[in-house]
């Protein structure tokens, strides 16, 4: 059995662990309203983490992801505000934002060989000034907080089949689409080997540039649909709408097995990993306990994750040399014989 | 292939200076005492926390955990004084203690267990900033005591302010056992080659658990400033202050691939930058362009600082 | 069925190739072709060209002047590795172009996977089928859906060599291929030649293994310092003719017939039974003082893995080491502190400190003398500098100089440099001179001399023969991990160093 697959049964066997805990202390907890509230704030991370995890198997990272959101959002609002577009169709130009945004990124760290984490972390800069600047101001220049009243865009926000939020289906749509995409074509397949051996798949014919581009262009447009879904379902919007969240979506993507070393990636388990995540803080606040105490939650299981992989693997390898050397000795052996 | 020689410190003054020759221009009020004080004083965080930072950085790998560092050493110290009712030195000196072993602890993560720097650090950064959550109960204290404690952040010595010699004294201690030391020999030989480092006697591993807990007893040391300047601490100071000193490292010429850094060259790029700022405050720039100007000045620097070009897929600016 | 390509059709054509690299000719008008159907193997000591030739027809690096011509398309001077590969040319890498974390069947079709229908889906099933025929065609021991990370060394070949079959390549090269192999998959690639052999498809075999050469080769080209020297059909070819048009008789050979003179003075290391499972196995030898040891071999038979151990950089499961008559446990601290240096064997990658001065290079290795309390000496440390560029004659005497900015042999120099400062005792060198001009490999050669003349003692691991031959007193052939025969006191010839390391041995050597 793949080591993908055995961990996302333990992700699995966690959750029903605690939501099982969790029930017999309190039951509430197992009805549909919060299910579904769970799955909905799920969806919001998932999404992002859907698109961050591309950019992982291919080595990179994006920290550009909650600027992302706050831009799309603002535009939005802005749309929302001094126009009288319909919503399908300022939506799709919003959705513009993170598209452009990886290009910018994709583009800095191809073309010149730019480290990834510090070219997201500028652009990052930049959109969050930019975010503030395209902001809503009152007469005064000060920011308003703009309630959303338009239904067309509250759509987003609300729920079909009276239960389950739209996100969540977005959300398990993209997930499906993007793993089938990843695991059944040339260009998933193509993405996975310039993560994996980047000179193995350039002598293949890959051109690994475009791979890159296209990777981190997906990860933003994924970061503008959360933004849309987020901003509805909140009926709001602050300009500092997602700053911060890279953590959640990194926490995410790490327990569902993708590796910062790139080649490897599952989608499920990043889904699986966004239900996790989503339940920890749940959890932690129908305990509860203190939100304070959420980073450390967040940190500390990007950061025990890692370690744990990291660890994994050198045993891995140490057994696969050994293993190695002895069929080796048990060669030399014969043949001296 | 030519690589570049090492006068990048002189280099860096030869733009500073027509830099600062254009704000005077652009503004009458650049060159004054008062503004320019004012200006070296705002660097005086980011450049007591890049002399320690830079030494992960050369290594080939980063800390992330600056801020969060800063905001909960501060949160401590405050503690450790006002709650427990400690002597304000025991109490800084516990602190920078503190620090130091976070930053040991995120060493050995890196260097042991060779857990890419970066994740480390990022983590480091979220689950710090939890516990000074947790320690503060997420609410802004105020500093009002004890005197001594808020003289060094506020108080004027020949009438510039403690701070700015407080960095002075670390960035020039930092630059001197950087350029000067052993230990900072075998620093930039770690990050120009390991592996020809370790022939030539080098651990590199012990070089990289110092480098990080370096790097943590200056956050520390930023914190307490930081906490006495402000006189106050909460959990989310200094938020974001990682982007301003990789910045600043950038532009003075900190490498990851080649081993390169100084940390003169750091404060200069971190005056350059605050010229910057400064100039668009005086030009009556409003406050949200700034992220994006400091934005696109970080991709500039990036693209002239030729020793970025790290062939490693994923490099994360080497942090590995 | 075709044998030995006797319908003569040419494959692949060159006439006339020269290149250099800024410097010496590397090749000097080389004429090469290669037969349809025919195992071609090309050899050639260390530097003489093989690699260079292979480059040039493949497209990694572009030939100076002459013409190539591949199945009748002439290939232009601006060739490139993808124009190399659409023309039907593979290489056979060990670990470099497969993709890890995917299946066999997966690297195999990569970019060219079979689709359902006419969706952009992969069809899964048909690409495994299809790559289980084409592994079943070849009776290769692989599973089309298993992943490439759990498989050895051999059959990742494999894998590369389905990858470039299921591309219709018509040439396939492989370099040093068996370095890595057991025997039995050494036997399993030989009969896979054979196969390809008889499609039609040509293989050109690169290898320093004479029996491999003998058992498998309808041809072999001869190259020496970059000329063609000869190229013997079937019947003539034999193991030690090879040798012989190898090495060849050059002028300087007279000054090769080196005599093996004993260095008899106190034992510095003695070493009993060294073993490093799958690395080298019951070394045991012992080195005087001012004696400089040769250690031969061919690539792979754990010359510098020996090295490494004994200095401390790697680790090994059993053996006795003794340093000046006390027991000793390597470690690079311990070694430097006693006085033993360390040359690798890569200059750039593991020699020198490339974006930082010549005055920081040396003294990277001498801070216990720079900086007794942790400060650095500026005057010393310039000192130290300026000794070391003075001794070895370093080019461009300036300490600031960038040690990449150095000539090869200048690095070299400098590498050599930072232990000659030093109170030296014992000093490894793995590959003194490769890619180093005349003028700077006497140079060192000089220093050794010297060095051995101060009662230094030397191990000096070296694929290059004259080199060996030159410089030292004895010479130790590595086998396949083991010593297979040791040189001294007699008339040592590279030729000689090279048959025994090919495994030829003949009485007349038995001491």
């Amino acid at each position: 059995m793949s080591s993908h697959a055995v961990r996302r049964i333990i992700l699995l066997g966690l959750m029903v662990v605690i939501v099982i805990m969790i029930t017999l202390v309190n039951p509430v907890f197992l009805s549909t309203g919060n299910i579904m509230k769970l799955f909905q704030e799920a969806s919001q991370t998932g999404i992002v983490a859907v698109g961050f995890t591309l950019v992982m198997i291919t080595g990179g990272i994006d920290m550009s992801i909650g600027a992302v959101i706050a831009v799309t959002s603002m535009v939005c609002v802005n749309f929302l505000s001094y126009t009288h577009l319909p919503v399908w169709v300022f939506v799709p130009i919003s959705l513009l934002v993170g598209v452009l945004t990886g290009l910018f990124n994709g583009w800095f760290i191809t073309r010149f060989r730019l480290p990834e984490f510090i070219v997201t972390l500028a652009s990052k800069s930049i959109l969050t000034g930019t975010a503030l600047v395209i902001a809503v101001k009152d007469s005064m220049g000060f920011v308003q907080n703009v309630y959303i009243q338009n239904e067309a865009y509250l759509w987003f926000g609300g729920q079909s089949f009276g239960l389950v939020y739209r996100a969540t289906f977005a959300f398990l749509i993209l997930g499906v689409a993007t793993q089938l995409f990843m695991k059944m074509t040339r260009s998933g397949t193509n993405i996975f080997a310039s993560g994996a051996n980047p000179q193995a798949a350039s002598l293949s014919g890959i051109n690994t540039s475009k791979t890159v581009i296209g990777v981190y262009m997906f990860s933003g447009l994924c970061a503008s649909i959360a933004a849309v879904f987020i901003s509805s379902r909140m009926m709001t919007a602050m300009h500092e709408l997602g700053i911060g969240s890279e953590m959640d979506v990194i926490a995410a993507v790490v327990l569902g097995g993708t590796s910062f070393s790139g080649g490897f990636g599952d989608i499920w388990g990043t889904m699986l990993g966004a239900f996790f995540m989503a339940l920890i803080k749940n959890v932690i606040l129908k305990m509860g306990i203190s939100p304070w105490v959420q980073p450390i939650v967040i940190g500390g299981i990007i950061v025990i994750t890692v370690i744990v992989d990291v660890s994994q693997k050198k045993l891995a390898d140490k057994l696969a040399t050994k293993a190695k050397l002895r069929k080796l000795t048990a060669e030399s052996g014969q043949a001296a014989a | 292939m030519k690589i570049k020689s090492l006068s990048t410190d002189i280099r860096l003054l030869l733009v500073l200076l027509p830099l600062m020759a254009a704000l005077a221009l652009l503004s009458p009020r650049f060159l004054t005492l008062d503004n320019l004080t004012n200006v070296v004083w705002s660097v005086c965080l980011i450049g007591i926390l890049a002399s320690g930072a830079i030494y992960p950085r050369i290594t080939g790998g980063i800390d992330l955990s600056l801020g969060s560092m800063a905001a909960l050493t501060g949160i401590i110290v405050d503690m450790f004084m006002n709650r427990f009712g400690m002597h304000w030195m025991i109490a800084i000196l516990l602190t920078i203690a503190i620090g130091a072993l976070i930053g040991l602890f995120n060493g050995f993560i890196v260097a042991k267990i060779k857990v890419p720097a970066f994740v480390v650090t990022m983590a480091a950064k979220t689950y710090l900033y939890g516990v000074g959550l947790v320690v503060s109960q997420g609410a802004m204290l105020a500093i009002l005591k004890p005197k001594p404690f808020i003289a060094i952040g506020t108080g004027r010595f020949l009438g510039l302010p403690i701070p700015i010699y407080i960095m002075f004294v670390l960035a020039s201690t930092s630059q001197f056992i950087l350029k000067k030391t052993a230990f900072g020999r075998k620093v930039m030989a770690v990050g120009a080659n390991e592996v020809a480092a370790k022939l030539s006697g080098v651990d590199p591993d012990r070089i990289r658990l110092a480098s990080y807990t370096i790097s943590g007893v200056t956050s520390a040391i930023g914190g307490v400033v930081l906490a006495s300047l402000t006189q106050q601490v909460f959990a989310a100071a200094a938020s974001g202050i990682e982007l301003e000193v990789m910045t600043a490292l950038v532009i003075g010429g900190t490498s990851p691939v080649g081993g390169r850094g100084s940390v003169v060259g750091a404060i200069i790029g971190a005056i350059m930058v605050a010229f910057i700022i400064n100039g668009l405050n005086l030009l009556n720039i409003p406050a949200p362009f700034h992220p994006i100007v400091t934005g696109v000045v970080i991709i500039v620097a990036l693209l002239l600082n030729e020793g970025y070009l790290s062939p490693k897929k994923g490099s994360l600016g080497s942090a590995r | 069925m075709e044998i030995n390509g006797e319908n003569g059709a040419i494959l692949l054509e060159c006439r006339g190739v020269s290149k250099s690299y800024a410097g010496p000719l590397v090749l000097d008008k080389v004429d090469f072709s290669i037969r349809k159907g025919e195992v071609h193997s090309l050899v050639g000591e260390n530097g003489a060209g093989k690699s260079t030739l292979i480059k040039v027809i493949t497209g990694v690096t572009n030939r100076d002047s002459g013409e190539i011509v591949f199945d009748g398309t002439p290939i232009p001077i601006e060739h490139s590795r993808k124009a190399s590969q659409d023309l039907g040319i593979a290489v056979i890498y060990q670990e470099l172009s497969l993709i890890p974390g995917m299946t066999v069947a997966q690297n195999i079709f990569l970019t060219k996977e079979p689709l359902l229908g006419h969706t952009r889906l992969i069809d899964v099933r048909k690409m495994n089928k299809m790559a289980q025929a084409l592994i079943d065609k070849y009776q290769f021991p692989l599973k089309a859906a298993e992943p490439i990370d759990r498989i050895s060394i051999a059959q990742r070949q494999l894998v590369e060599i389905l990858k470039a079959l299921s591309s219709n390549a018509s040439l396939m090269i492989m370099d040093e291929p068996t370095s890595s192999l057991t025997k039995t998959e050494v036997e399993m690639l030989f009969s896979i030649i054979h196969t390809l052999k008889a499609e039609g498809i040509s293989v050109l075999y690169i290898s320093h293994r004479m029996e491999e050469v003998y058992a498998l080769s309808d041809r072999v080209t001869v190259l020496r310092d970059g000329k063609l020297v000869s190229v013997l059909e079937k019947e003539q070819i034999s193991p030690a003719e090879i040798i012989r048009l190898m090495i060849g008789h050059k002028l300087e050979e007279t000054a090769l017939h080196h005599h093996l003179v004993s260095k008899n003075g106190k034992v510095v290391l003695d070493v009993e039974g060294l073993t490093s499972v799958g690395k080298f196995a019951d070394i045991t030898f012992q080195l005087h003082e001012g004696e400089v040891l040769g250690i031969g071999g061919l690539v792979g038979s754990g010359r510098t893995e020996l090295v490494r151990a004994l200095y401390g950089i790697d680790s090994f499961d059993a053996g006795l080491v003794k340093y000046l008559g006390r027991p000793f446990v390597p470690s690079v601290r311990r070694s430097i502190e006693l006085g033993i240096g360390f040359i690798p064997e890569e200059r750039r990658l593991q020699g020198i400190l490339a974006t930082q001065s010549i005055t920081r290079n040396i003294g990277i290795a001498n801070l216990d003398k720079l900086a007794p309390i942790g400060v650095v000496n500026g005057k010393t440390e310039r000192q130290y500098s300026e000794k070391g560029i003075r001794l070895l004659n370093v080019k461009p005497p300036n300490p600031e100089h960038l040690a990449g900015n150095l000539s090869g042999g200048n690095q070299q120099k400098v590498v050599l440099a930072k232990w000659l400062v030093r109170d030296l005792k014992l000093i490894f060198i793995d590959e003194p001179t490769v890619g180093i001009d005349i003028g700077a490999k006497e140079e060192i050669y000089e220093h050794i001399k010297k060095l051995a003349g101060q009662g230094v003692s030397v191990i000096l691991v070296s694929s290059d023969l004259p080199e060996l031959t030159r410089l030292s007193d004895r010479v130790l052939v590595l086998r396949k991990g083991k010593i297979f025969h040791e040189f001294k006191e007699c008339v040592l010839t590279g030729e000689m160093i090279l048959r025994v390391a090919s495994g030829i041995v003949e009485e007349a050597y038995e001491n």
